[in-house]
């Protein structure tokens, strides 16, 4: 199952990019308020965290960095591109700079890992390759790649939807990887896993970031993932970011904070190594 | 905003009464359509009175005119060729019509609309008008038959294809999008795999009725069998309209086992 950072196998990454976001506030159509003018600097390279209760705002948060909910008013720059009044074309370009990892793993469950992984070369490829099946060697290689980087290279022809939870997100990673994106963007991709895998999975995302350098932001539900794999941590709280710092030193009163609320054991993701009152001294497992 | 045992609701979204509105239009429509004067005139004493008369020819209709089998054989082929021929260019234009139609792969409701909007028409004309109409336009013979058919086709596949579009689950879509594809690419790599079963299976089904439809497009001059079974029927040879019957259904059963084979193979 350990899939982490095979040196072999690495895929090479771009430059990574920074985000920008000032006062960035979202309505969405029947009135709700998803972010509350949000001010936010992520820097090239950087791991974070962001925690916050349901309908805190997290997904809308990771949305409208690459653009899949409109802001309302605001900017948003990644790698210096706006992208909130980026034209379609433009739009276009710039998503195929960010993966996108998602809870529910979004595969196409009637076609091929390969064909899934692909989905991750779209915006690099000309259409009408893409309607022949055509694609160039470079982008096979890069989806080859991307697949061994999380271990999951032996399912190339297997169907998506006959795969286990963990393997479909670790195949999702991987079409996020084949991009060779500058930013990843991870919308709770572990809250439909068991624990174990759930770690697996946060494992390959961590070394992602280490190993490649590319930005990461992945909002989780439970705290002690967030302490142990982010290395910036960000709260929120009804559309508002409560809380910025370093992720290692966030106790739980800090997530206290966060909540608005005392801490429950259902905040936690039972760790396989019984760790959950980590000490934040200790190095980064492998 | 009602209160039930400390527990406030939130205010009931609107819209509500429409459900109850459509069936009370449903009910409505039912009772004008019956009304003597202004409804359809439907009576059971004029079933009674004509039922002697009819018994008299089914009784015709179960000896068929095996002797008539070799004139029948031509036009036969020829409703076969056109139902197989419109099939397959309705079933193309289909394809692409379906994923324009549906909200998940066109998020443009202006385009939709006007597809839909074309769509609906073209499905509420009767095949046998199309044909009619195409006779008068392009002349006697297989050609406006298989054009009424295209359209009827296209009108039907297009309807239940993007239904089972919008229905399937978009994670994938969304994916292909945030990944920067092209609607097309999205649609390609990503719409295709899940709407193609039933694709196959409305194309096939989509068969089965054009043959049907196919062999009365002949009343109209539109080619096909149904000349035959105009001319037959004038002249009261209802042994020879049975053996035409039973060919029909042979052929219908060739189809349906064919289509299962097919679809097997293709889904
Ligand atoms: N498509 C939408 N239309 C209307 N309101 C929405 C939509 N999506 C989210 N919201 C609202 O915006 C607010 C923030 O939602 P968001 O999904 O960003 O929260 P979240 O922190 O990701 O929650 P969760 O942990 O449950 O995923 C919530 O009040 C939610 O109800
Ligand atoms: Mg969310």
């Amino acid at each position: 199952m350990t899939s982490g950072a095979n040196g072999s196998a690495a895929v090479p990454a771009a430059e990574p990019w920074g985000i920008e976001l000032k006062d960035v506030t979202v309505r969405y159509p029947d009135g709700t308020l998803g972010l509350n003018g949000v001010t936010l600097s992520i820097a090239p390279g950087e791991m974070v965290a962001i925690v916050g209760l349901s309908g805190s705002g997290k997904s809308t948060l990771i949305r409208a960095i690459n653009g899949l909910v409109p802001v309302t008013a605001g900017e948003i720059a990644v790698g210096g591109h706006r992208v909130e009044d980026a034209g379609a074309r433009a739009l276009r370009r710039l998503r195929g700079e960010i993966g996108m990892i998602f809870q529910s793993f979004n595969l196409a469950g009637r076609t091929s890992v390969q064909n899934n992984v692909l989905v991750g070369r779209l915006a690099h490829t000309p259409a009408w390759r893409t309607l022949l099946g055509w694609y160039r060697p470079r982008d096979l290689d890069l989806a080859h790649r991307a697949l061994a980087r999380v271990g999951m290279l032996e399912k190339l022809y297997n169907r998506a939807d006959a795969l286990s939870g963990g393997q479909q997100q670790r195949v999702a990673i991987a079409r996020a990887l084949a991009q060779e994106p500058r930013v990843l963007l991870a919308d709770e991709p572990v809250a439909s896993l068991d624990p174990p895998t759930a770690h697996t999975v946060m494992r390959d995302l961590s070394a992602i970031n280490r190993d490649l350098g590319i930005t990461v932001l992945v909002n989780l539900h439970a705290l002690d993932l967030a302490r142990r794999y982010g290395v910036r941590l960000i709260g929120m709280r009804a559309g508002t970011v409560v809380y910025d710092g370093a992720a290692t030193g966030a106790g739980d009163d800090v997530f206290e904070q966060i909540y608005d609320r005392p801490i429950r054991a259902e905040d936690r993701v039972a760790s396989i190594t019984g760790e959950i009152g980590r000490d934040a001294s200790t190095g980064e497992p492998e | 905003m009602s209160t039930t045992a400390g527990i406030v609701l939130p205010p009931r979204p609107s819209g509500r009464w429409r459900r109850w509105a459509g069936a009370a239009l449903v009910a409505a429509i039912t009772l004008v359509t019956l009304l003597p004067g202004i409804g359809i005139g439907f009576e059971l004493t004029s079933l009674l009175e004509n039922w002697r008369n009819g018994a008299e020819r089914i009784g015709r209709l179960l000896v068929p005119d095996w002797s008539f089998f070799p004139r029948t054989v031509r036009p036969l082929l020829e409703t076969l060729q056109m139902a197989v021929i419109a099939t397959a260019v309705g079933a193309g234009l289909s394809l692409p019509l379906s994923f324009w139609a549906a909200r998940t792969t066109n998020p443009g409701a202006v385009g939709r609309g006007i597809v839909r909007a074309v769509l609906n028409t073209v499905r509420a004309v009767p095949d046998l008008l199309y044909a009619a109409i195409l006779v008068a336009m392009v002349g006697v013979g297989a050609l406006p038959g298989i054009l009424a058919l295209v359209l009827f086709s296209v009108g039907i596949i297009v309807k239940l294809v993007s239904e089972a579009v919008e229905a399937t689950p978009t994670g994938a879509l969304e994916a292909g999008r945030a990944a920067g594809g092209s609607q097309a690419q999205v649609i390609h790599a990503l719409a295709l795999p899940d709407a193609w079963p039933p694709f196959v299976n409305q194309t096939l089904y989509m068969l089965e009725l054009n043959v049907r439809a196919a062999a009365v497009l002949g009343l109209v001059g539109a080619g096909g069998i149904g000349l035959l079974i105009d001319q037959v029927r004038s002249f009261y040879r209802y042994d020879q309209i049975a053996l035409i019957i039973v060919e029909l259904v042979v052929i219908i059963i060739v189809i349906e086992a064919v289509s299962g084979w097919a679809r097997r193979r293709l889904v």
